[in-house]
């Protein structure tokens, strides 16, 4: 809601008549008092020099440009699975530079951490035996891997591929919402939202000057070989699960930049300990997988002995140094939601400092005093399930039904240790352009984070997905959800 | 001290041919504080290299692949191994053994071998079991250990065959028939009900000349269970003969459950079904009577496996069932 001093025509203004600001939640764009954000003055001038007619075709000719790549996913339903392109807002969320230096400080330590983290667990587990994370937390964990127990992995790296998502509280700060350590998916969006977003709006990058994102394919092809000592001679495959999985188009489009082979189990297989791909040439050794499976299905020897998905024999080459998986195997004890709590205690426990980022609060359903908590104000909380991601196994209280949410107290009861709590966060919102208007959605924010053994050898390229809830009044913002993303920009330095 | 000198042959016979055999070994008895492992040699036919790992339990481990087609896989693995008689144990202990294994359990070292596995876990079944031969009521819990592999040995008749090699324990109890694999897992889930740390023990049992004559042959594969008390440390329980370990028992590999430590454990490409036969002859190693060939002169035991389906790639139940 631009101010009425604003020079600019009747039309213009009413593509704002349904904007609305509330004090108890941030906006990306206007301050409290309805001026825009200086990171914003130019974005909102070119949008109200704009008709809205010209608004909405950009917007067709954004999603034509989604569809004609295939940019889709598929979302998973009880009945059926549909395949859709990702909705996208042609409006860009902007971050300042001051803004990006916190996020990208806070992530290089909580990531490092968090890889300490894993190396300790699987190894001495200091941090369990000094009570600083509870080790029945650890153990129960349904990711927790016994088998790593005392592998070592290359340059102590367990996660180098990450994708944290941040929120933005009402006080303008950014906290971390959960981190993704296993198979992190939706870089691609980002760099298909970018391409797109230049395209449509060639004019607008005139005026910022906005950080580049394109190098991700470069650095993480780098980040991979930095994993095995053959370095820029490894031979670097992408393990998918096939055309059926999710992200299957984001393994093709990440395959096809790094210039790796995409492949799938039945592509390698394992001879004298070590891994081999097939090629028409014959069998070619293989140093680095890119692993976009899942532990349990990576190798049916030693996990899921159903799995037609994996390598059979694939841990014992592993195991014996003879191949580098990206993510490690096990990583996902960090990313479970219960774990998630114990992330500034990891930071301070190994790295002696205080979390730049905060987490949300949360609640232990496994605590008896917190899951009385939680069942005494399931209508006020969002519970969620501790392995499950993209917003499955989820309650979100104040929206919740109470058929819901006896549901949900019944499977607290009868697994605590699998629930987790959390206050339902008043996310902050952006513009969106929906049915010729820009109105404000909720949006947070997931940087990929790319882990080289230390804080100064990670490399997050400047900004991450947006990902937006795109119904009304929704806080969820998962693809499967309704949601949608928007180009994520983060500025140069004054 | 004894020597054994222990053949352990195992054949694999596909019903056509397969390729790409992928397969896990755990025959190599440990080294530790009863026993030394001083040779083991394991030979493939298909030829191939042999390696070598351990898993977290820093159980030997030996693994191999066959990627050429063939319809017979042998396995021959030679074992020279040195067992001592274990500490006696006393005859009971303080009832306050209770409460210093409560304090074991605070400590997380023994999560493993406290919290339910694949195949000990709690039953109705095994709750009913409990009650029906009054475990859990002893003054200490040595006394109870001892107990329990009695009444475990009394109300469950050693038949062999008439479990499968991924039978719950509930096929037992229900059938009170049962293997050395059945005995300890409903041991091992009882014991870790009472906040009894329990182990499963895959290994050989060497048998006395006279048992050897009435069962015709000579030393077999066998399960049994390992209980830890604060006082005692670990203590081997064989609730299938209704003892305690002795320097008869060998030890391979240590797990939670048989599905840790499968003797054998693989997966092939191709739509075959296949047949195991697995010989195994121990001897005390100044007996110079090893037979040549185990698998065609009468010490075998051998089973149908599982039916393949039409898939292309199969992972095999080629386990092992400890039978004994």
């Amino acid at each position: 809601m631009p101010s009425q001093d604003d020079t600019v025509n009747e039309s213009a203004l009413s593509l704002f008549s349904n904007y609305a600001l509330e004090g108890s939640i941030f906006d990306e764009m206007f301050r409290a008092n309805g001026r825009p954000r200086v990171s914003y003055e130019k974005l909102l001038q070119s949008i109200l020099e704009l008709q809205a007619s010209e608004l909405t075709q950009r917007q067709q000719a954004a999603d034509l440009t989604f569809l004609n790549r295939g940019i889709t996913f598929t979302v998973y339903g009880e009945d059926s699975t549909i395949e859709r392109i990702f909705p996208y807002d042609i409006l860009p969320r902007i971050i300042s530079d001051q803004e990006w230096k916190t996020i990208e400080r806070g992530l290089r330590q909580r990531i490092h951490a968090i890889n300490l983290f894993l190396r300790d667990v699987y190894h001495d587990g200091r941090i369990l035996q000094e009570g600083k994370v509870p080790f029945d937390l650890i153990y129960s964990c349904v990711n927790y891997q016994r088998e790593m127990r005392g592998v070592n992995v290359a340059n102590d790296v367990y996660t180098s591929i990450v994708g944290s998502d941040l929120v933005r509280l009402p006080s303008g700060e950014f906290a971390v919402l959960e981190d993704n350590l296993r198979v992190p998916s939706g870089v691609s969006y980002m760099l298909a939202n970018r391409e797109v977003m230049t395209q449509v709006f060639p004019g607008m990058f005139g005026g910022y000057g906005i950080r580049p994102i394109g190098h991700y394919g470069q650095a993480l092809l780098e980040q991979l070989q930095t994993l095995t000592p053959k370095g820029r001679d490894a031979t670097i495959v992408l393990l998918t699960p096939g055309i059926f999985n999710s992200a299957y188009f984001e393994h093709t489009f990440l395959a096809r930049v790094m210039g790796i082979e995409l492949v799938e189990g039945a592509d390698l297989l394992i001879h004298d300990g070590f891994v081999y791909m097939r090629t028409t040439s014959g069998l070619q050794r293989v140093d680095v997988i890119y692993r976009r499976i899942d532990d349990e299905y990576i190798d049916p020897l030693h996990f899921k002995p159903d799995s037609t998905l994996g390598v059979p024999g694939l841990f014992n080459a592993y195991r014996a140094g003879n191949i580098t998986l990206a993510n490690a195997i096990g990583t996902g004890i960090a990313d479970d939601k219960a774990v998630y709590a114990f992330v500034p205690e990891m930071i301070r426990y190994y790295l002696g400092e205080e979390p730049v980022l905060q987490n949300v609060e949360t609640y232990l359903c496994l605590r008896d005093d917190e899951r009385a908590y939680v069942l005494e104000n399931l209508d006020k909380l969002v519970v969620k399930a501790v392995g499950k991601s993209g917003g499955y196994g989820m309650l979100i209280g104040p929206y919740s039904t109470a058929k819901e949410r006896e549901s949900f107290r019944q499977q607290i009861q009868e697994d605590p240790r699998n629930y987790i709590a959390q206050p339902t966060l008043s996310l902050s919102r952006a513009p969106c352009y929906i049915d010729g208007h820009v109105v404000s959605r909720h949006v947070d924010l997931r940087p990929f984070i790319l882990y080289g053994g230390e804080q100064e050898n990670t490399v997050i390229v400047p900004g991450g997905l947006t990902r937006v809830a795109l119904r009304k009044g929704s806080l969820v913002v998962n693809s499967s959800q309704g949601g949608g993303s928007k180009d994520t920009w983060v500025l140069q330095e004054d | 001290m004894k020597y054994y000198t222990i053949h352990h042959h195992t054949r694999y016979r596909y019903s056509s041919e397969v390729s790409e055999s992928t397969m896990e070994v755990r025959m190599q008895p440990r080294t530790d504080r009863q026993q030394r492992c001083l040779n083991f040699r394991l030979e493939v036919w298909p030829h191939a290299q042999v390696l070598a790992t351990s898993d977290c339990l820093q159980n030997a481990i030996h693994y191999f692949d066959i990627p050429r087609s063939h319809s017979e896989l042998l396995l021959r693995a030679q074992t020279l191994v040195m067992v001592q008689e274990s500490e006696p144990l006393p005859e009971s202990l303080e009832s306050s053994e209770w409460k210093a294994l409560g304090e074991v359990a605070a400590t997380g070292h023994h999560w493993d071998w406290l919290t339910p596995s694949r195949f000990a876990r709690p039953t109705p079944l095994l709750s009913d079991f409990a009650e029906e031969i009054g475990f859990g009521q002893d003054q200490d819990p040595l006394t109870a250990l001892f107990n329990l592999n009695e009444r475990i040995h009394a109300a469950i008749e050693y038949t062999p065959k008439s479990t499968a090699v991924d039978s719950p324990i509930d096929t037992a109890l229900d059938n009170r028939r049962g293997v050395c694999q059945d005995f300890s897992h409903i041991m091992i889930a009882l014991l870790r009900k009472a906040g009894i740390p329990a182990r499963y023990i895959s290994g050989y049992v060497f048998l006395d000349p006279e048992r050897k004559k009435e069962k015709e042959i000579s030393g077999a594969s066998h399960a049994w269970v390992e209980a830890f008390l604060p006082t005692t440390g670990w203590i081997g329980l064989d609730p299938t003969n209704n003892s305690a370990v002795s320097d008869k028992h060998i030890r391979i590999a240590v797990g939670r459950d048989y599905a840790d430590v499968p003797p054998t454990r693989g997966t092939y490409k191709g739509n075959a079904r296949s047949e195991l036969t697995v010989g195994v002859h121990i001897s005390e190693t100044e007996d110079e009577d090893i037979p040549h060939d185990l698998l065609d002169n009468g010490h075998v035991t051998t089973r149908e496996l599982v039916e393949a389906e039409s898939s292309t790639r199969l992972r095999l139940e080629q386990e092992q069932q400890q039978q004994q």
